[in-house]
C-alpha cells in the first residue's frame, strides 16, 4: 500500500504496551496481539513508566501484568492514572488472583483478563474494544469542552442539562448566565493571553463553584458562562466567586466587571435552551449597570417574550392582510416666517386584529433584530409609492415623503434595483422619495454602506441622515458622507427642553450642520417653546405633535390639501 | 518425542493450550518445550524443606504462570494448589503435594 494510501489513522496499527516478565506469556500474548497491534515489550514497572513518560502520545493501551519484579504493577497502574498527562491511557491489568481484580478496577483498569488466560480471540476482543471505547471516550473529551477552558461547550452542556432534568424531575434549579463587560476591550488592551487568562481563571472558580454546591457550568461563548444548578438564593456569592482581578490586587479598577442573568427555579416544561435565553435577556437588563449587575427574568419579560412571539408568528399574516398601514407625520420648512409643509414621513402602524393598535416601539426594535425588517420596510416602500401614486392621479399634487432604510437592508445587493422597480412601477420621480438612513447604520463595514449610499444618491435620492447624533461619527466622515439633510436624534430634543433647559448641544449640532452646508430636521418637537428656540438656532425642517401626529392617508390628504 | 498426542496422553488440555497461542501449533510446543526444559523443582523443595515459605510462593506463582497457561493440567494443578496455600499462608504438611509436583515435572520432562 502506497505512503499516501495508508496515510490515514483509521488504517494506522495502534500500539500496544506489553508489561509482562514471564517469557511463555510473553510469547503466547505476541501470538495473539501481534497480527493486529504494533506490540512494544517491556519485563518491569520501571520500565514501563519510562516507556509510557515518553511515548504516551502514541500508545492505545497498557497491558500490565499485577506480578512484576521491581515495583508491582498496582502502583505502576496507580502511577499511571495519578499523572493528569497520561491518566486517560487504558489499562488493562492481568492476574490470577481475583482478589486484585477489585483493587485494579478500583485504581482505575478498564479491565482485566484472568490468568490463566482465556483464548486468544477473547483476550483480542477485549483489547479491540477497549482501545475503541477509549478513542471513543477521548473524542468525547474533546468535543464535549471548550479547549481553552476545559468546560463543557454550549451543545453537551445543554444536553447533560437535560438528562439531569430527568433524573431530578422534582428539584427545582436556576439558569444563570455570566458575561463579562467589555471583554473585548480586555483582549484590545492587555492582549489576547491575558483575556485567555482571565476566562481560565472564571472557569476554574466556576468549576469550583459547583463542586462545592453542585450544578454544571460550560463556557459558550467568548465571554458567556453559564450555569446550571440546583435552586439557591445568594445570586451575589456566585458573582463575586467569579469576579476575578486584571492583576494580583484584590479590588479596585482591576476587577472584571461581571454581570449576570438569573432565571430562579425555571420552568421545566420549556426547552433547556429557551430557560437560558431568558436568562440572558435577564443578563442583557443590567447591561452596563456597575451598581446592581444582576438582572432576574421575572413575568414581565416572559409576558414580553410572549407577545413577542406571537408578533413574530403574526408577522407573515400581517403583511397578507395588510395589517400595517402607513400613516404620515408632515414636516414642515421652518426657514421662512410662515412655515410650510415641505414633506412627510412614513410610519408605520400595526392594527393587529386581537391586539388592537400596536406600538412600533414594540415591534420594531423585535424585527430589527430578527431581520424581519427587512420585508417590512420593503411593505412600507412599496404601500407609500402606491399611495403617492394614487394622490398624483386623483389631486394631481403630492408631497416628497420619506421612508425608512433599515442597517440590513443595505447588505442586500438588490436594494437599487428593489428600489428601481417600486419607483418604475409607481412611475414616481426620484425626488418624491426620500431615504432615511440611522447613523449608526454608518458604523459598520463603512466603505461597503458609503458606497451603497452613493449609489442611492446617483440614482437620483435624498438621503436623510436619521438619528444623527447616536452613531458617533467622527467629523471626518460626515465629510466624506453622502447625505442630504441631518435629522437630529430625538433624544437631544428631548434633553435639550427637560426641566433644567440646556440647549448648548443642540447649538452645537446647528453650527456643525450649517458648516457642512446640510439642512437640519428636528423630529419629537412637541411645543411652541420648542419651535421657536429651534427655528432661532437655524433648524431648517420641523417634524412633530406641534405640527401634526403622523395620520393616516386620508386625513393626510386633507392636510396637505389645507396647508 | 514430544507431540500433541504425547502431550494428550499426559493430560494436557491441549485444546485449551492451543487456542491461548491463537491455535498456533508449531508455537505452542515450542513453548512446552522450553517450560519442560527450564521446570526445576529444586528451587521450590529447598524453600518448602527449609520453612523459607515466602521464596516457596514466589518460585510456585513463577512456575504456574507458563503451566496453566499451557494448560500442561498434571503439573500445574497441583503447583496452583500449592501457591494458594502459600498464598493463604495455611499451616499444612506440603510435601505430599510437593512429592506430585516432582513426579509430574520428571513426568512431563520425559516427554521432551
Amino acid at each position: 500500500m502506497s505512503e499516501q494510501k495508508t496515510f490515514r489513522i483509521s488504517e494506522e496499527k495502534r500500539r500496544i504496551l506489553l508489561v509482562e516478565d514471564d517469557f511463555i506469556n510473553q510469547q503466547m500474548l505476541l501470538e495473539s496481539l501481534g497480527g493486529v497491534y504494533d506490540v512494544v515489550m517491556t519485563e518491569t514497572g520501571e520500565d514501563a513508566l519510562e516507556i509510557i513518560r515518553n511515548q504516551h502520545e502514541t500508545l492505545s493501551m497498557v497491558l500490565l501484568d499485577l506480578n512484576l519484579p521491581g515495583i508491582q504493577g498496582t502502583e505502576v497502574l496507580s502511577r499511571i492514572k495519578g499523572n493528569p498527562v497520561y491518566a486517560h491511557l487504558p489499562v488493562i491489568v492481568m492476574t490470577s488472583d481475583s482478589e486484585a481484580e477489585v483493587e485494579c478496577l478500583t485504581l482505575g483498569a478498564i479491565d482485566f483478563i484472568p490468568k490463566p488466560y482465556p483464548a486468544s480471540k477473547v483476550i483480542l476482543a477485549r483489547i479491540l474494544r477497549t482501545v475503541e471505547l477509549s478513542e471513543d471516550r477521548e473524542t468525547l473529551r474533546l468535543t464535549e469542552r471548550d479547549q481553552l477552558t476545559g468546560l463543557y461547550n454550549k451543545d453537551f452542556f445543554y444536553r447533560y442539562a437535560s438528562q439531569l432534568d430527568l433524573y431530578h424531575k422534582d428539584t427545582p434549579t436556576d439558569a444563570i448566565v455570566l458575561d463579562i463587560n467589555h471583554f473585548h476591550t480586555i483582549n484590545d488592551r492587555y492582549g489576547k493571553a491575558k483575556g485567555n487568562e482571565i476566562l481560565k481563571l472564571i472557569a476554574e472558580q466556576a468549576l469550583a463553584f459547583v463542586s462545592k454546591n453542585g450544578g454544571m457550568v460550560c463556557r459558550c461563548e467568548a465571554d458567556t458562562f453559564m450555569f446550571y444548578c440546583p435552586h439557591f438564593t445568594d445570586y451575589k456569592r456566585l458573582l463575586d466567586c467569579m469576579s476575578v482581578s486584571l492583576d494580583d490586587r484584590e479590588s479596585g479598577d482591576s476587577r472584571i466587571r461581571l454581570r449576570m442573568g438569573v432565571y430562579a427555579e425555571a420552568d421545566r416544561t420549556i426547552d433547556i435552551e429557551q430557560r437560558f435565553d431568558r436568562a440572558k435577556m435577564a443578563a442583557d437588563t443590567v447591561r452596563g449597570n456597575l451598581t446592581n449587575p444582576i438582572g432576574f427574568f421575572d413575568d414581565s419579560m416572559r409576558d414580553a417574550e410572549n407577545r413577542a412571539e406571537q408578533l413574530i408568528d403574526d408577522f407573515p399574516a400581517a403583511i397578507r392582510e395588510k395589517q400595517f398601514r402607513v400613516y404620515f407625520q408632515p414636516k414642515f420648512n421652518v426657514t421662512k416666517d410662515v412655515p410650510f409643509l415641505c414633506s412627510a414621513e412614513a410610519l408605520i402602524r400595526w392594527n393587529h386584529p386581537e391586539l388592537g393598535m400596536i406600538s412600533p416601539g414594540l415591534f420594531i426594535p423585535l424585527f430589527e433584530k430578527n431581520g424581519l425588517i427587512q420585508a417590512l420596510d420593503r411593505y412600507v416602500w412599496s404601500e407609500t409609492a402606491a399611495q403617492i401614486r394614487k394622490w398624483k392621479d386623483r389631486l394631481h399634487v403630492s408631497v416628497p415623503v420619506s421612508v425608512n432604510v433599515s442597517r440590513v437592508d443595505l447588505d442586500v445587493p438588490e436594494l437599487t434595483g428593489h428600489l428601481k422597480s417600486i419607483m418604475e412601477s409607481n412611475q414616481l420621480d426620484m425626488e418624491d422619495i426620500m431615504l432615511e438612513i440611522t447613523e449608526s447604520a454608518y458604523t459598520d463595514k463603512q466603505d461597503q454602506i458609503v458606497a451603497t449610499v452613493k449609489e442611492l444618491r446617483k440614482m437620483g435620492f435624498r438621503i436623510e441622515m436619521d438619528d444623527f447624533g447616536t452613531g458617533y461619527s467622527s467629523l471626518s466622515m460626515l465629510l466624506s458622507m453622502p447625505i442630504d439633510a441631518l435629522k437630529l436624534d430625538i433624544q437631544f430634543i428631548r434633553h435639550a427642553f427637560k426641566e433644567n433647559k440646556d440647549t448648548r448641544l443642540l447649538e452645537i449640532m446647528f453650527l456643525l450642520a450649517k458648516s457642512f452646508q446640510v439642512p437640519t430636521i428636528a423630529e419629537g418637537v412637541e411645543t411652541e417653546e420648542q419651535f421657536r428656540v429651534l427655528k432661532s438656532m437655524g433648524c431648517d425642517v420641523i417634524q412633530g405633535y406641534y405640527f401634526s401626529k403622523p395620520l393616516p392617508p386620508e386625513e393626510f390628504e386633507k392636510f396637505f390639501t389645507k396647508h | 518425542m514430544l507431540t500433541l498426542e504425547t502431550l494428550k496422553e499426559y493430560g494436557a488440555d491441549v485444546n485449551t493450550g492451543l487456542s491461548r497461542c491463537a491455535n498456533n501449533e508449531a508455537l505452542y510446543l515450542r513453548l512446552v518445550r522450553i517450560a519442560a526444559m527450564d521446570l526445576s523443582t529444586d528451587a521450590l523443595g529447598k524453600a518448602l524443606r527449609e520453612g523459607d515459605f515466602k521464596t516457596a510462593f514466589e518460585v510456585a506463582h513463577k512456575l504456574k504462570g507458563g503451566l496453566s497457561n499451557l494448560a500442561l493440567t498434571p503439573v500445574a494443578e497441583p503447583i496452583g494448589k500449592l501457591t494458594d496455600l502459600l498464598r493463604a499462608q495455611t499451616p499444612v504438611d506440603y510435601s505430599e503435594l510437593y512429592a506430585r509436583i516432582s513426579e509430574q515435572a520428571k513426568a512431563l520432562t520425559a516427554l521432551l
